[in-house]
């Protein structure tokens, strides 16, 4: 299990969580787009650093997200 | 200096067509096949909404807004609505961010950085607000910012009000706030032409970048037409 979390973008506290991408349950690629989030005046799309199922997201679209927090797990693809 | 950036200079265009060339020339350079570029360009009356953005702030009616001939898009930036139109200089930078060692916030400041050296270049005195990205005068927005980043290449960018329609602003609360604008003419003796405030924009922005920005082919556009 591998968590989501947000890359550094500078001096920044909390976002807000745009939208997910993909579903809780289904598959992503590495490097696919995963989640969405939002800061002044900037929104950001987060990759998925690594292959697999995106079995939990921790926030919802509209929730404030602080920024060393987990968004999501990914479950690593086997084999 | 790290590298030349390509100008792009579209003219008056149609909001949606400028949005294609962006999102043309994000993919081309998210691949890597071109170079950092900017585009610039004035466009005709239209609202878009950004995502923290709601129809709440739309001061007018639609069928008001059809009459006027003024469409309302919902975009991926960051913010909520906001009006361009004719008067107004926009600045689309396609950068890399993680090339430039830049963050999202460090980029939002930049683009201030430009906007006010760009208001300095006409005698315009302007100021940032912390908590409200933009470039004020006094209480009054001069120049607005709206950024979107995805594979840490950006899009959108911000917007001047050079001889900006007052009325047209009026059809909204921009950023959700009861916000009064200003434009350069308001401020200066001589109202600046479009190209000279597109060309201080593009030095102010060079200046920030720390490198040079010059004339392009628009290669991008002919390597994604197809």
């Amino acid at each position: 299990m591998v968590d989501v979390r947000l890359p550094d973008l500078g001096e920044v506290d909390e976002v807000r969580l745009v939208a997910w991408c993909v579903a809780v349950g289904e598959t992503v690629e590495a490097g696919a787009e995963l989640v969405e989030v939002e800061t002044e005046k900037a929104t950001f799309v987060v990759e998925a650093e690594i292959a697999g199922r995106l079995v939990e997201a921790c926030f919802a679209a509209g929730e404030p997200v602080p920024a060393d927090a987990v968004l999501g797990r990914i479950e690593v693809h086997e084999g | 200096m790290k590298d030349r950036i390509e100008h792009v200079p579209l003219g008056r265009i149609d909001y949606v067509a400028a949005l294609a060339a962006q999102r043309c020339a994000h993919a081309c350079r998210s691949r890597g096949e071109i170079r950092d570029l900017v585009l610039t360009a004035e466009h005709d009356p239209v609202l878009t909404v950004g995502r923290s953005g709601s129809l709440d702030d739309l001061l007018v009616s639609p069928e008001q807004l059809r009459e006027e001939g003024i469409p309302v898009h919902r975009v991926e930036r960051g913010g909520g609505i906001t009006y361009h139109g004719p008067g107004q200089l926009v600045v689309y930078p396609i950068l890399d961010l993680k090339e430039r060692g830049l963050d999202l916030r460090r980029y939002v400041r930049l683009l201030e950085d430009a906007m006010l050296a760009t208001a300095r270049a006409f005698g315009v005195r302007a100021r940032r607000d912390e908590r409200r990205p933009g470039a004020w005068v006094g209480s009054r927005k001069l120049a607005s910012v709206g950024i979107h980043v995805r594979r840490w290449v950006t899009l959108h960018g911000f917007a001047l009000n050079v001889d900006a329609r007052r009325d047209h602003f009026a059809m909204i609360r921009p950023c959700g706030e009861a916000i009064e604008i200003v434009s350069l003419s308001d401020l200066t003796v001589r109202t600046p032409s479009m190209l000279e405030a597109e060309r201080a924009a593009l030095d102010a922005l060079s200046a920030a970048l720390g490198d040079p920005i010059e004339e392009g082919e628009a290669s991008w556009l002919a390597a994604t037409s197809h």
